[in-house]
C-alpha cells in the first residue's frame, strides 16, 4: 500500500453498509389501536393473540421500533387513560403510584421530598425536561433494561406491580418482574397497572446516584439506589435494600449478597469497606461503549460508600 | 394499512389529517403542515431538536405517534411569532448571536419561551435546566444563556 492511509473515518458514513443501516432506521408501518377505556384495551389484548406492544407516551418504544430493535405489527395506546391510569395515592403507608404517572408528575408531588427524595433525586436525571413531561414509570419499569432509571429506585423500595388482564389481576414484586434483559414475566394480553411500595417506616431514608457521560438526556453507566433503615440506635441496619441498573450482565437488580451482608452491621468505616467487597464480588459486568466492566465496578462500590453514608447522616439527625 | 382521521389543533387552527399509525408527530407537522421550524436531528430523543408544545407541555415530537394527538394542542415556533415575549426572545437571541448554525435555534427558542411564561427572573441554573434537553451542536451556549435571560427579564413590569 506504499504508506497510503485508508480513507478518513468521515468517508466511513458513505460506505454502502452504513447506507443500509440508515435505511432501517425508517420505522415499518404499524397498525395502531386506541381503545376506548382500560376493560376495551383488556379484551382486545385478550383477544388477539398477533403481536401486540402496549404504547403508552412512547419515549423508549419509538427510537426501539426504529432501530428494528422491536417489530410489533399491532400498538395498543393507552396513553389517553390518564383518569383510570395516573395517580399518586398514599394511604395506610403504603404508596400507589398509576402505570401512567409521568417523572414529571413525581417531581411535581409534595410525597417525594424527605425519606422519600432518592425519587426526585432520579426525577431530575431522568432524560431530560420534555422526554420527563410525558415518559411514564410504568412504560419504563416495562422497558427492563439497565437504560431504564426508575427500576433500580422502585426495587429498593420492594416495590409491587399490579398487572391486569381481562380475566382479573395479579401482583408481583419487581425483583421477580424482571427476568432478563428486556424480559419480563408480563404475559401478552396484560398491562402494568399501578405500582406499589410500603412507605419505608421508622428510621429510613433513600438516595440514589447516577453516573453517565453527562447530566441530562444521557442513559446511566451506573445508577444505585439504598433504601436504608437503621435500629433504634441509628447504627445498626434493620434493613439495607441495594439496586443496581446491572448486577448480572445488563440486568437491573437488588445486589442480594450485600444487602444480607448489611443486615444486622453497625454502620462504619470498616463495614462500608467489607460491604463493597461483597458488592464486588457479586457484580458479574459486562463492557460496552459506555463504559467497561472493571470501571462500573469500581463506581458501583463507590456509589455504594456514598450512598450509606449519605443515608445514615440522614438518619442520625446529621450527628 | 389504512389511515385514520384524527384532528390536532396546531398553533390555534382545527386540522382534520389522515395518517398512518408510524406516523409521528413530527412526521406530520413537517410534511402534512409544512412547518419546518420543527427541526429532526437524532430522531432518538437523545437532541430535542424537534421540541414542540403538546397542551402546553414542552415534548420531543420525534417520540410521540400523531395518533396520540388527536384533539390535543400542539404550538410550533410558527405560532408563536406574534406573540410579544417570543418577539422579545428573538430579539435577544438575534442581539447576542445566539444562533450560529441556527439548527437548534427553533428548538432554544420554544423551550426559552416556556421558561419565560413561568419566570422573569430564572437563575442561570434555571436556564440551563430549561434548554437542558437540546443540544446545541454549535456549542454556542453562553450567548444562548444570556439571551434566554435578558429575554425573561424583559418580561418584568
Amino acid at each position: 500500500m506504499d504508506g497510503i492511509e485508508p480513507p478518513a473515518s468521515g468517508m466511513k458514513f458513505f460506505n454502502s453498509e452504513s447506507l443500509i443501516s440508515f435505511q432501517t432506521v425508517v420505522m415499518s408501518t404499524v397498525e395502531l389501536y386506541s381503545p376506548t377505556d382500560l376493560n376495551d384495551a383488556l379484551r382486545f389484548m385478550e383477544h388477539d393473540g398477533r403481536n401486540v406492544t402496549v404504547v403508552a407516551s412512547g419515549t423508549d418504544l419509538l427510537p426501539r421500533m426504529r432501530r428494528k430493535q422491536i417489530s410489533p405489527s399491532i400498538l395498543v395506546d393507552i396513553s389517553s387513560f390518564k383518569e383510570d391510569l395516573r395517580y399518586i395515592r398514599q394511604s395506610d403507608g403504603t404508596i400507589r403510584l398509576g402505570a401512567l404517572t409521568t417523572v414529571a408528575d413525581l417531581l411535581e408531588s409534595p410525597m417525594f421530598h424527605g425519606r422519600l427524595s432518592m425519587i426526585r433525586e432520579a426525577g431530575k436525571l431522568f432524560g431530560a425536561p420534555q422526554v420527563r413531561n410525558v415518559a411514564t414509570i410504568g412504560g419504563n419499569i416495562c422497558s427492563a433494561s439497565s437504560s431504564e432509571d426508575l427500576i433500580p429506585v422502585f426495587m429498593a423500595l420492594d416495590a409491587r406491580l399490579k398487572l391486569v388482564s381481562a380475566r382479573g389481576e395479579r401482583s408481583v414484586p419487581l425483583k421477580d418482574f424482571i427476568v432478563g434483559k428486556r424480559a419480563t414475566d408480563m404475559k401478552p394480553s396484560e398491562i402494568l397497572a399501578e405500582v406499589e411500595f410500603s412507605l419505608p417506616g421508622g428510621h429510613s431514608w433513600t438516595a440514589y446516584e447516577k453516573l453517565g457521560r453527562r447530566n441530562m438526556l444521557i442513559i446511566a453507566i451506573v445508577n444505585e439506589a439504598l433504601s436504608l433503615t437503621l435500629e433504634e440506635d441509628l447504627r445498626t441496619v434493620r434493613s439495607a435494600k441495594v439496586a443496581l441498573n446491572r448486577v448480572s450482565g445488563k440486568i437491573p437488580a437488588l445486589a442480594a449478597r450485600t444487602n444480607d451482608f448489611l443486615e444486622g452491621k453497625m454502620v462504619t468505616e470498616e463495614t462500608i469497606a467489607q460491604a463493597q467487597k461483597v458488592l464486588a464480588s457479586e457484580l458479574s459486568l459486562t463492557s460496552d461503549f459506555r463504559g467497561s466492566g472493571a470501571y462500573r465496578k469500581e463506581i458501583a462500590q463507590v456509589y455504594l460508600k456514598r450512598l450509606l453514608e449519605r443515608c445514615s447522616w440522614q438518619i442520625g439527625g446529621h450527628s | 394499512m389504512n389511515k385514520r382521521g384524527i384532528t390536532i389543533n396546531v398553533n390555534g387552527t382545527e386540522h382534520p389529517l389522515q395518517v398512518d399509525g408510524s406516523d409521528r408527530l413530527i412526521d406530520v407537522l413537517r410534511d402534512q403542515l409544512s412547518l419546518k421550524s420543527v427541526k429532526e436531528g437524532c430522531s432518538t430523543g437523545d437532541c430535542g431538536i424537534c421540541a414542540v408544545l403538546v397542551d402546553g407541555k414542552l415534548v420531543n415530537s420525534c417520540l410521540m405517534l400523531a395518533a396520540q394527538c388527536d384533539g390535543r394542542r400542539v404550538t410550533t415556533l410558527e405560532g408563536l411569532l406574534e406573540d410579544p415575549t417570543m418577539k422579545r426572545m428573538q430579539g435577544r437571541f438575534i442581539a447576542n448571536n445566539a444562533a450560529q448554525c441556527g439548527f437548534c435555534t427553533p428548538a432554544m427558542l420554544i423551550a426559552s419561551w416556556d421558561l419565560a411564561r413561568h419566570s422573569t427572573e430564572p437563575s442561570n441554573e434555571e436556564i440551563k435546566l430549561a434548554i437542558s434537553g437540546i443540544l446545541c451542536r454549535c456549542t454556542g451556549y453562553y450567548q444562548i444563556v444570556d439571551s434566554v435571560r435578558e429575554g425573561c427579564e424583559g418580561g418584568r413590569r
